[in-house]
């Protein structure tokens, strides 16, 4: 091998080296199609889902607490307890427990908060003697706001519980 | 023989040092080397030889040119004949000029062409076309991309990629929408019902996760974008997110509540088998895989309020990770860097200022990437050097971009609707 040969594999060697493993762009290879020129789906679920309640419904009472709290206070027990009584009335049926956040936060913080007030209900409503088995819990974060206005009173309003008989 | 061996050990030695010095060049510190990239960027400016001139055409030109970080742009929008010679005076303090041509009947069509400045030499010339008009931002990006490319720059790849992201329509009711990375292509992928917290799953955004309310627990499902196949991935009674994806695609970091317990697991998709990472009574949530999928970050509430926090996937042990700010409760990562949202202001509401931050898992220097407003869901692009991030004020909201080597910011306007999550 001579000297021009190995300078040149060398030279080729390094430029292939320093041209830098470039990010490759999603869907720009493989071919000559452009992946931007496949059409993406459209899902529609317009007619999906339940019915939007922004407070409690079916005799059950909203629970309201402090900002990035999740404690059951003291002024709230009251409402447990007429909360476990409307339970006790409904038979078998099953009940939604929906915990709900104002809108400060980012996203799974703000579900996990609300998750957190929705299991803080469910744990005082089983002292109170509702069964478990009765109650499933789902967190809406900052989704089902009950109102918008930027107050300090609809940021309080939209820290809640809203319980109702699951469909 | 002997001094030709000598000689061509010695070329081997002189290119082996000059090869190792170079790789030595890119180690050097980014702070240091911000302010000769500001003199270092290409002087260049665009002139539009379209028929009918086109004023977002060249929005988008202009933005990706300036948010490579490689351009310093003239804003002037100079019109001429794509085919003739480069006229105006202007261009002559320019280094480069980008000549380009757009039509917009039956589909779009974006011709370029980069010319040196002083000589009229062509360097680069290339068209590209594609059938919806609608798509007509990316081919601006690949355009760019492709200059970019030839100029030898460092690779500036994200700037072709999708966004995916949620957004309340209603109460309760909510859409996830694919864009370009400035937000002027917007399609609809799922619309009505609740469907939350859209996650890439893989490098070639042809499937992403998401969570659906539409039953009486969250179910994650996996989507793909061009045929529609829907596959059940997880549900779980509360709340069930997809936070974080593993290179390969076969495992992910969940956020799930089966007794109502906000915690994070992994799921190996390819063994179906599901461990619980955290173990804490409170609330542990936004796993982001690093140091090569062996650890993760995290946002938990065990010290009282939201805050950063790491761990080994399959260890016990957990430090903290941020020791500022009374509120961070949003974080990304890449490779070893972490961004995270930090609150500012000391009131509970009212003018809350939120900044995006930028620190290491290896050790606890912070710097603030934003300083005023309401900056939260940090974003790392997929090379881990552009953030994304959503600003919002009482005005709606706008998308940012922040460039982290050559401190390039900008801004997208985002209109009224509430982001509730996003992807990159």
């Amino acid at each position: 091998m001579n000297h021009r040969t190995l300078l040149g594999i060398t030279t080729f060697s390094l430029l292939l080296l320093l041209s830098g493993c470039g990010q490759p762009v999603p869907g720009m290879g493989g071919g000559s199609g452009n992946v931007y020129d496949t059409d993406t789906v459209s899902i529609d679920e317009s007619g999906s889902g339940s019915a939007a309640y922004n407070s409690s419904s079916d005799g059950f009472q909203s629970l309201y607490f402090d900002f990035d709290s999740y404690v059951i206070t003291g002024n709230m027990e009251a409402t447990i307890a007429k909360n476990a009584s409307v339970a006790q009335q409904s038979g078998t049926r099953k009940i939604k427990i929906e915990g709900n956040c104002d809108e400060f936060g980012t996203d799974e913080y703000n579900y996990a908060l609300g998750l957190k007030r929705a299991k803080a209900v469910k744990d005082a409503l089983q002292m109170q003697g509702v069964p478990t088995s009765r109650m499933v819990m789902v967190s809406y974060g900052e989704s089902n706001p009950a109102c918008s206005a930027a107050t300090d009173a609809c940021y309080a309003q939209n820290r809640r519980v809203d319980l109702r008989l699951a469909k | 023989m002997c001094n030709m061996q000598l000689s061509v050990k010695g070329q081997l030695v002189r290119y082996l040092f000059l090869f190792f010095l170079t790789l030595n060049l890119f180690a050097v510190d980014a702070t240091l080397t911000i302010e000769k990239d500001v003199e270092q960027r290409t002087r260049i400016a665009l002139e539009d030889g379209s028929s009918i001139p086109n004023a977002k055409l060249f929005d988008l030109l202009l933005a990706d040119l300036k948010i490579s970080g490689h351009f310093l742009v003239d804003e002037t929008h100079y019109e001429g004949s794509f085919d003739g010679p480069l006229l105006n005076p202007a261009f002559k303090s320019q280094e480069y000029a980008l000549k380009y041509t757009m039509s917009q009947s039956g589909g779009t069509k974006l011709s370029v062409k980069l010319i040196k400045a002083s000589s009229g030499e062509e360097i680069f010339k290339k068209s590209y076309a594609i059938a919806s008009n609608a798509k007509m931002p990316f081919l601006a990006h690949k355009a760019i991309y492709d200059i970019n490319k030839v100029l030898k720059y460092p690779d500036i790849g994200w700037i072709n990629r999708y966004v995916v992201f949620s957004r309340y329509t209603a109460p309760r009711r909510s859409e996830i929408v694919l864009a370009d990375y400035s937000f002027t292509y917007q399609k609809t992928i799922i619309r009505g019902g609740l469907n939350l917290f859209p996650k890439w799953a893989d490098a070639k955004q042809r499937s992403f996760y998401y969570t659906s309310y539409r039953g009486l627990v969250p179910t994650l499902y996996r989507l793909n974008i061009y045929t529609g196949e829907k596959s059940k991935v997880a549900s779980s009674e509360g709340m069930m997110v997809c936070s974080d994806v593993s290179r390969d695609g076969k495992k992910l970091l969940l956020t799930m509540a089966p007794s109502g317990q906000p915690d994070i697991y992994q799921l190996d998709l390819t063994t179906g088998h599901k461990i619980r990472v955290t173990h804490f009574n409170g609330i542990d949530v936004s796993g982001k895989y690093v140091d090569h999928e062996n650890r993760m970050v995290f946002v938990s509430n065990r010290l009282g309020y939201a805050n950063i926090f790491k761990k080994e996937i399959h260890g016990s042990a957990i430090s903290q990770v941020v020791y500022h700010g009374r509120n961070n409760n949003a974080v990304d990562t890449h490779g070893s860097q972490i961004i995270y949202a930090s609150r500012e202001s000391s009131s509970t509401f009212g003018n809350n200022t939120f900044n995006i931050y930028l620190t290491s898992i290896d050790d606890t220097s912070t710097r603030p990437l934003t300083t005023t407003g309401s900056n939260l869901f940090p974003r790392f692009s997929s090379d881990g050097t552009v953030v994304l991030y959503i600003k919002q004020t009482s005005n709606g909201s706008s998308v940012g971009y922040i460039n982290l080597l050559s401190k390039q910011s900008m801004l997208f306007p985002l209109g009224t609707r509430k982001i509730q999550a996003i992807d990159w």
